[in-house]
């Protein structure tokens, strides 16, 4: 590991008291070891991205930050909430951390059968227990917020996959989460519907908002993210500044997947 | 339940897989010309061929029983009660099988005809050899499901007095006012007699999925 | 040929009678049989093995035994269990349970359609298993099982004829108790077999143009 591995400890990584802490946490699906000891803090509105090459767990270590994939080792802390692994979470806890955790999916699953105002203010209603009337009035501001207002009343499959993607943040955001959590959000749409899902991303960061971004821009790595971390299988083997990082990387490993991927 | 009983309810096993087998075989045989007139080009046949597959299947089994055995019997041609129960069963396979093997048709990539085509092959070689293997293949598991379908059916054909399964049940439930073991054995005959032709469709499938695929 | 006409006029209104039987035994079976079909289904697929292997052997049961078997059971072998039912509630309750057998088969489809991303999508925004379940896989598994619900129900229809056995006034009842008395079982086979086409084609093609319509936009 190089010098900059170890940079959480750096107290210009973790100016205020953590957000997010994942401590040692690791997943295997039966004998096949998908994260390894994973360690990572997160400070309020710090923007991360995650890269590496596919399988490297990226996906996974996102669904075991909100419990999508239970971790078969170690610890998840989120504001109040910890999650041991081993231990079976209760029903408060989970519902705690999901409402303090949004999701954006790569394939945005968006619900097909219902409208995309009610994709938006479902959860408000059945989590938050808000009236149909309110969450609908937020729902409307969100959808201004990623420019869709006009498509309330549409069904998804009438909108294309980068508006499609906008809603799903929108839906998301919904909750008032704490920390965004997005799964190679672009992966799945053309470049061009792609910039419009970053130019929202941007905004949110921009605004504040805690996030953690599994992606293969590694323009958006660069430019919006304030620390990169790269993946090799299921460990962490390259963080620190996101400039640094991408342009100068330490590590062997790190270095060839950087090569891999500029060449492209 | 007493031995005799049982023995009278087995009694009717024979009957059951009888019926169930010549009603499968006429299915199966008039199925084909019903599924080439039912795609046919020419209009008029096509229609008929749609006409009959849907009367066919559109009216209950039980009606076309008692039409032959009751109706055709009374004034026509008198048939015993077996005779009518395979007509009648056989009819109605018919109509399923030729939609079985039209849905099979269907499933076929168009690829496969014209590659026939490309290579030259005669009408008939083109359907025998090339056709005719994948259609068995993919009707398969859909006609082992109605099989298995068409035995059951074959209780019905005790309302008109064959002397199958589900008549010795309504018989000696009659006789020993046992009603609640009688049938319940009865049915569960029912289902062990479709195990076979379940395992039979899982064995004949995979081999010839091995042969096919090859 | 009038004869013939005269002969249907006169016997009309019985068999109507008849189908109005069968059409109220076939909607009550539904009615009940559907729902127990969703809750098979997804006890089938739940996590208790007590509930799981009950249900599945009410669906084995329920699909391996014939129709005509499952309506005597309930009719002539209950009574021996001390549940004596007219016929009407026995066909009811036995062609119900066939029903559940066969269409939680086809909910078990339908849910089995709805993509792994849907549910973990309604985790994410928090939602219950049950108002994920509710609000999300449902009516989505429920949209694309239609068809085939509506395809059952016009077998359910023809199934009911069956209810001729525990001697319930429905239409094959009625048409054969006029053969009996009249000796003219062809006559009036036909007007019932018409009775039964004028229903199950017209539904059977509609069934069939719903299909190829969502299938077009699946």
């Amino acid at each position: 590991m190089s010098q900059r591995a170890s940079s959480s400890t750096d107290p210009r990584f973790a100016p205020l008291p953590p957000l997010l802490t994942l401590e040692a946490v690791g997943k295997t699906f039966g004998s096949h070891v998908v994260l390894d000891g994973i360690d990572l803090r997160l400070a309020p509105g710090e923007v991360v991205a995650i890269i590496g090459p596919s399988g490297s767990g990226k996906s996974t270590l996102l669904r075991c930050i909100n419990q999508l994939e239970p971790p078969t080792s170690g610890r998840v802390t989120l504001g109040g909430t910890v999650i041991e692994a081993g231990h079976t979470p209760g029903r408060r806890e989970l519902m705690n951390l999901r409402r303090a955790v949004g999701m954006v999916f790569q394939s945005f699953n968006l619900f097909p059968h219902l409208t995309v105002l009610r994709n938006v203010s479902i959860a408000q209603e059945r989590v938050m227990k808000r009236s149909r009337a309110e969450a609908d009035k937020i729902s409307m501001q969100l959808l201004a917020r990623v420019g869709l207002a006009d498509k309330a009343q549409q069904y998804p499959s009438r909108c294309s996959g980068g508006q499609q993607q906008r809603i799903a943040i929108a839906r998301a955001l919904a909750l008032e989460p704490q920390i965004m959590l997005f799964d190679e959000p672009t992966s799945a749409l053309d470049p061009e519907l792609g910039l419009e899902v970053l130019a929202v991303m941007r905004e949110l960061a921009e605004n504040g908002m805690t996030m953690i971004v599994v992606t293969h821009e590694m323009h958006f790595a660069e430019e919006v993210s304030d620390r990169v971390i790269i993946m090799a299988d299921g460990k962490i083997v390259e963080q620190g500044v996101s400039r640094d990082v991408m342009r100068n990387p330490q590590t062997e490993r790190a270095r060839r997947f950087l090569h891999a991927v500029k060449d492209r | 339940m007493t031995a005799d009983m049982f023995w009278t309810l087995a009694s009717g096993v024979p009957w059951t897989i009888g019926l169930t087998a010549v009603s499968l075989l006429i299915g199966v045989l008039l199925g084909i010309p019903l599924c080439a007139l039912r795609m046919s080009r020419i209009l008029a046949l096509n229609l008929a061929a749609q006409a009959v597959i849907l009367t066919l299947r559109a009216i209950p089994p039980i009606v076309w029983l008692f039409f032959i055995f009751f109706g055709l019997g009374s004034s026509v041609i008198e048939l015993s009660p077996f005779q009518a129960g395979a007509v009648g069963l056989g009819l109605i396979t018919a109509a399923n099988m030729a939609e079985i093997y039209r849905g099979a048709m269907t499933a076929i990539h168009p690829g496969q005809w014209e590659a026939a085509h490309a290579l030259g092959f005669t009408t008939w070689h083109r359907f025998a050899d090339v056709i005719a293997p994948q259609l068995f293949r993919v009707a398969l598991p859909t006609a082992a499901g109605y099989a298995i379908g068409l035995l059951k059916d074959t209780a019905i054909a005790s309302t008109i007095g064959v002397a199958e399964v589900a008549f010795q049940a309504s018989h000696v439930s009659q006789r020993s006012f046992r009603g609640l073991d009688v049938y319940a054995f009865a049915g569960l005959l029912y289902i062990l007699l479709s195990l076979p032709i379940a395992w039979a469709a899982r064995w004949a499938d995979l081999h010839l999925r091995a042969r096919v695929a090859r | 040929m009038t004869d013939l006409l005269d002969f249907w006029i006169e016997h009309l209104p019985s068999l109507l009678d008849g189908l109005w039987v069968s059409l109220a035994v076939t909607g009550a079976s539904l009615a009940f049989g559907i729902p127990l079909g969703l809750v098979l289904a997804l006890a089938v697929q739940g996590k208790s093995k007590i509930l799981r292997s009950l249900a599945i052997t009410v669906v084995e049961v329920g699909r391996g035994a014939p129709a005509l078997i499952l309506l005597q059971f309930v009719y002539f072998g209950l009574p021996n269990a001390g549940l004596a039912l007219d016929s009407f509630p026995s066909a009811v309750i036995a062609l119900a349970w066939c029903t559940g057998a066969y269409t939680s088969e086809i909910i078990r489809a339908g849910l089995e359609a709805v993509p792994h991303g849907q549910r973990e999508a309604a985790t994410a925004i928090g939602l219950t298993g049950l108002d994920a379940l509710r609000f999300v896989v449902l009516p989505q598994a429920l949209r694309v099982s239609v068809p085939a619900l509506l395809g059952f129900a016009i077998l359910m229809l023809q199934a009911s004829s069956l209810c001729f056995a525990i001697a319930l006034p429905e239409l094959v009842s009625q048409a054969y108790l006029i053969g009996s008395t009249t000796f003219r079982y062809m006559a009036i086979l036909v007007l019932a077999g018409l009775l039964y086409a004028a229903i199950c084609i017209p539904a059977t093609i509609a069934v069939a143009a719903l299909e190829r319509r969502l299938g077009k936009h699946a």
